[in-house]
C-alpha cells in the first residue's frame, strides 16, 4: 500500500504534520464508520476499509522511521531489521554508553538526566532524519538501509525513555 | 404481551445512550435536539447497579436491590463493572467484599463466578445485562420503541473488558450501535464543539474506575490525544479506606468481620462519604460496635493515596499528548466521586484551572452517550461532529524469551489496522502458538494476556522458511481481531479475541433464548420484526444514495439496483425472515460497486483543494483496493 496516495500527498519524507493532521480530519470525516451506521451493508464495509487505510496511512506517514520505511519499499527496497547491516563499532559504542548512562540515571531516578540524555539522542536522531531526508530525495536505494537502522536504534532508545518517564512520574 | 408492543413496527425506534457505571447507570436520549437523562416512574434518574438474587428466582434491580445488600450481602451484587472481563483468578475478587465466588470448572472459561440465592451460579456479564435490561425497559415505557444503543466504557477499559460489557448488552436484548469512551462521551455532552477549540482534559473518578483523556477539539472533530487511568480505582476504594478506618477505630479487625457486618460499614462509609461534600465532620455509628467521629481533614487524608494515583495518570497523560496544563484550554469533570471537595482542589492544583462543573457529573456521560447515538442513528443535525477515538493500550504477541513484539502502538486511531511477519525457530514446526497481550511493558508477564490460538496445520519445513502473517484489525467500539496466516502454504485462521475471559456466542444465544419467557416463540417474532426494519433501513439508504450521486451509474445499473429494492419490498410484506435476509443480500450484490464508488467521491472531495493531479492518483489508488479485495470483500472483522 502507498500511505502518501491514501492520503493525497506527495510522496517525500519531508511532511508538514499540521496540515497531514488536516487531512486525516477531512478524509475521517468522509469515511469514518460513524457516517454510515444507517448505510447499506456494502457501504459499511466500504467505509470501515477505507477508515483503516486511512488510519494506518496516517500511522505511517507521522512517524519519521515508519515513514522512511514506506519510501523505501516504494522504491522497492527491501526494508525491515533483519536487512539492516550491524551497525558501525563506533555509534555501537556510542549507543552503548547511552544505554548505560540511561539505566544509571533510572536506577537513581534521576529524571533530569533522563531528560538530558533525551535531548541529546533527539538531537542525534534529528540530524540521521536530515541525512534520510536528503538521501531519498536523491538517490532512494539500499545503500540508505544503513541510516534507517541508525534512525530505528534511536527510536527505541525514545520509546524507553517514554516508559522511564511514565515510571518516574 | 409486552414483546408486540415493543416491536410496533409504527412507532419510531429511537436510539438511547446508556452509562453503565460501577454505582450507578442511567439511560438518556435526545429529545428536540437536547440530551435528557430518563427518570423511572418515581421521576429518579439514577439507577444503582445492584441487582438481587432472591430465593424463589427472582432478580431485583436497582435501589431495591440496595435495600436488601445489607440483609443478604451474598447474593446481592454491587459493582459488577469491576469484574467485568475478569479472571476467576484476578486480585480483584479477593478485596473486602462480601460474595461467594465459585472457581470455573476444567474446561469452563476463566470468568468470575458468584454463588447466589437457589445455588444459581451468575457471571458478570449476566449481571450487567440485568442492569441494562431494567435501564431498556425504562427507556420502552418512555419512548416506545428504542432503537439502537450507546454504551459508554471507561476509556482505559482493556479489549475483554469491552467485550463483556457488549456480551452483556447482547443479552439484554439491545442492538450496540457503538461501545463509546466515557470522557469522549462527557466532551460530546459538553457542547465543545459549538463555540470552542482547543486541548480539553476529561477528568474521570467514578465509583470503581479511574480515566483521565487530553483531547483536541478542532473544528467539530474530536481528537483523542493521550489516555490514561486505572480500571481498578474509584469512589468505591474511598469507602473502604473509609471502611477500614472505622473498623480500626472501634477495635475491629477489618479481615475478620462477616459480609453483613463488612457491607454496613461500606455503607456507612459511603454515606459519610455524602455527607462530608456539604459539612466539617460526621458521626458514624459503625455497625452499632461505636461510635466514631471523622473530621473533614481526617478523610482528605484518608483518600491522599487514592488522588496522587490519579495524579501520576494524569501527568502521563499530559505527558503523551505533549501539552503542558498551562496550555489546555478545559478540564472537565466527570463521576460522582468528582463532587469531593478533596477531589476537586486537587484536580484544580493539578491542571492549574478551576475544572467546568456545569453538567450534573453523574449524567454527563449517558447525556453525551445519547447525543452520539442520535448522531449515529443519522438524527443529529451536526453533520460536523465526529469522534477519532484511539487504541488506549499497545496491542502485540509473544514472541522467543516472553518479549513482546507490539503490533499495534498503543493511540492509534480506531479503525484500525497493522500486520508483522514472523517466522518459525525450530526446525519440522508444524504450529505457531500466538499468544495476543496487551499494554505498554516489554515483557510478557507485566502486560495483560487477552487470548491463546494456535495455527496448525503447517508443512513440517526448516526452522526460518514459514511465513506468519499475523494482522491486528480493530473496530470503531475499540475490538480487536486478529488474522494469521502462513503465506508459503495459505493456511490461514480468524479469531475476534474473547476465548480467555468471554462468553462464546452459543453460551449468549442460549441465555438469550432462555431469557425470553417463550423461548423460540419469542426469538421468531423478535427476528422478523427486527429484519423488517433492517430492511427499512437499507432500502431507505440505497434510494438515498440514488438520489445523491445518481450520475454514478447508467440506466442499466440504475434499473438493476430498482429491480433489487423492489424485490426487498416485496419480501418485507412476507413472514420469512430468511426470505427478507436474501432479498438484503441481493440488493447488497447489486450495490457494492456503486457504494465503492461513492466512497471514492466522498475521498476525492474529502482532500480538495489539493493539485488535481493528486487527487487523481487517490481515487485512482482507492479503486485499486476495490479491485484487490474484488466484487465481494471478505469481512475481516
Amino acid at each position: 500500500m502507498d500511505p502518501f496516495a491514501t492520503l493525497g500527498i506527495e510522496r517525500r519524507y519531508d511532511v508538514d504534520l499540521g496540515a497531514l493532521e488536516r487531512t486525516h480530519r477531512e478524509l475521517s470525516r468522509a469515511i469514518h464508520p460513524d457516517r454510515y451506521v444507517g448505510s447499506t451493508a456494502g457501504e459499511k464495509r466500504e467505509a470501515l476499509t477505507r477508515a483503516v487505510e486511512v488510519n494506518e496511512a496516517w500511522r505511517i506517514v507521522r512517524n519519521p522511521l515508519r515513514r522512511a520505511e514506506a519510501l523505501l519499499s516504494l522504491h522497492g527496497v527491501a526494508v525491515g531489521e533483519d536487512r539492516e547491516p550491524s551497525p558501525e563499532p563506533e555509534f555501537l559504542l556510542e549507543i552503548l554508553e547511552q544505554r548505560e548512562a540511561l539505566s544509571e540515571a533510572r536506577g537513581a531516578r534521576d529524571r533530569r538526566a533522563v531528560h538530558r540524555l533525551a535531548d541529546a539522542v533527539r538531537t542525534r536522531s534529528r540530524h540521521t532524519e536530515r541525512e534520510l531526508s536528503a538521501g531519498l530525495a536523491t538517490r532512494p536505494d539500499a545503500s540508505l538501509v544503513g541510516t534507517l537502522g541508525k534512525l530505528r536504534f534511536y527510536q527505541r532508545f525514545l520509546d524507553e525513555v517514554d516508559a522511564i518517564e511514565d515510571e518516574l512520574v | 404481551m409486552a414483546l408486540l408492543e415493543i416491536f410496533d413496527p409504527k412507532a419510531p425506534a429511537r436510539p438511547i445512550g446508556i452509562d453503565l457505571g460501577t454505582t450507578n447507570s442511567l439511560v438518556a436520549h435526545v429529545a428536540n435536539d437536547r440530551p435528557v437523562a430518563i427518570a423511572d416512574c418515581d421521576s429518579v434518574v439514577l439507577l444503582p447497579s445492584v441487582v438481587a438474587y432472591l430465593p424463589d428466582g427472582d432478580v431485583v434491580v436497582g435501589r431495591d436491590a440496595a435495600e436488601l445488600a445489607a440483609e443478604h450481602p451474598r447474593d446481592t451484587i454491587v459493582s459488577v463493572k469491576r469484574l467485568m472481563g475478569r479472571g476467576a483468578d484476578d486480585p480483584e475478587t479477593r478485596r473486602l467484599a462480601p460474595y461467594e465466588f465459585v472457581s470455573p470448572e476444567p474446561g469452563q472459561a476463566n470468568a468470575v463466578r458468584f454463588r447466589v440465592a437457589a445455588d444459581r451460579i451468575v457471571t458478570p456479564v449476566e449481571v450487567s445485562a440485568e442492569i441494562l435490561r431494567a435501564l431498556k425497559s425504562r427507556a420502552e415505557d418512555e419512548l416506545q420503541s428504542v432503537g439502537g444503543a450507546v454504551i459508554t466504557v471507561p476509556a482505559y477499559f482493556d479489549d475483554a473488558q469491552r467485550q463483556a460489557t457488549k456480551d452483556a448488552a447482547r443479552l439484554a436484548g439491545l442492538d450496540v450501535l457503538r461501545l463509546l469512551n466515557e470522557p469522549t462521551a462527557a466532551a460530546l455532552a459538553y457542547g465543545l464543539e459549538k463555540n470552542h477549540r482547543g486541548t480539553f482534559a476529561v477528568y474521570d473518578l467514578g465509583g470503581g474506575t479511574f480515566d483521565v483523556t487530553v483531547l483536541v477539539l478542532d473544528d467539530g472533530v474530536f481528537q483523542v490525544k493521550a489516555t490514561g487511568g486505572d480500571s481498578q480505582l474509584g469512589g468505591d476504594d474511598m469507602d473502604r479506606s473509609i471502611a477500614h478506618d472505622l473498623l480500626d477505630q472501634v477495635g475491629l479487625d477489618p479481615a475478620a468481620q462477616t459480609p453483613q457486618l463488612v457491607r454496613r460499614v461500606l455503607d456507612e462509609a459511603r454515606r459519610a462519604k455524602h455527607d462530608l461534600t456539604s459539612c466539617d465532620g460526621v458521626h458514624v455509628d459503625v455497625a452499632d460496635r461505636g461510635r466514631v467521629f471523622l473530621p473533614r481533614a481526617r478523610f482528605d487524608v484518608l483518600i491522599q493515596p487514592l488522588l496522587e494515583r490519579t495524579g501520576a495518570a494524569c501527568r502521563r497523560a499530559l505527558k503523551d499528548a505533549g501539552v503542558t496544563p498551562q496550555e489546555l484550554d478545559g478540564v472537565i469533570l466527570v463521576g460522582g466521586a468528582t463532587r469531593v471537595p478533596a477531589v476537586r482542589r486537587f484536580v484544580a492544583d493539578l491542571f492549574q484551572k478551576e475544572p467546568l462543573g456545569d453538567i450534573d457529573p453523574d449524567r454527563v456521560v449517558a447525556l453525551g452517550a445519547a447525543v452520539q447515538a442520535d448522531l449515529l442513528a443519522g438524527h443529529g443535525r451536526r453533520d460536523d461532529v465526529l469522534l477519532l477515538d484511539v487504541t488506549p493500550l499497545s496491542l502485540g504477541i509473544e514472541v522467543g524469551g516472553g518479549i513482546v513484539d507490539k503490533i499495534l502502538p498503543r493511540y492509534s486511531t480506531v479503525p484500525c489496522a497493522a500486520r508483522a511477519t514472523y517466522t518459525t525457530r525450530e526446525d519440522h514446526q508444524t504450529g505457531f502458538e500466538i499468544h495476543v497481550v496487551q499494554g505498554e511493558r516489554e515483557l510478557v508477564a507485566d502486560n495483560r494476556s487477552l487470548a491463546r490460538f494456535t495455527l496448525r496445520g503447517i508443512p513440517p519445513m526448516a526452522a526460518g522458511m514459514a511465513r506468519l502473517e499475523v494482522k491486528f484489525q480493530v473496530d470503531a467500539n475499540g475490538l480487536l481481531a486478529v488474522h494469521a496466516k502462513e503465506t508459503t502454504t495459505g493456511i490461514e485462521q480468524t479469531v475476534t479475541v474473547r476465548p480467555s475471559y468471554g462468553l462464546d456466542d452459543a453460551t449468549i444465544q442460549r441465555m438469550l433464548t432462555d431469557a425470553l419467557d417463550h423461548g423460540e416463540e419469542d426469538l421468531d417474532r423478535r427476528r422478523l420484526a427486527e429484519t423488517r426494519v433492517e430492511a427499512g433501513r437499507i432500502l431507505l439508504a440505497t434510494r438515498r444514495a440514488l438520489e445523491a450521486d445518481a450520475d454514478l451509474l447508467d440506466e442499466g445499473q440504475k434499473e438493476t439496483i430498482r429491480v433489487a429494492c423492489a424485490a426487498l419490498e416485496q419480501a418485507t410484506r412476507g413472514e420469512q425472515p430468511s426470505q427478507i435476509h436474501a432479498s438484503i443480500d441481493a440488493l447488497d450484490k447489486v450495490t457494492q460497486a456503486f457504494a465503492a464508488h461513492r466512497m471514492n467521491r466522498a475521498m476525492a472531495r474529502a482532500i480538495g483543494g489539493r493539485p488535481v493531479d493528486a487527487i487523481e492518483r487517490t481515487v485512482e489508488h482507492a479503486k485499486g483496493i476495490e479491485a484487490a479485495h474484488g466484487p465481494q470483500p471478505q469481512g475481516v472483522v
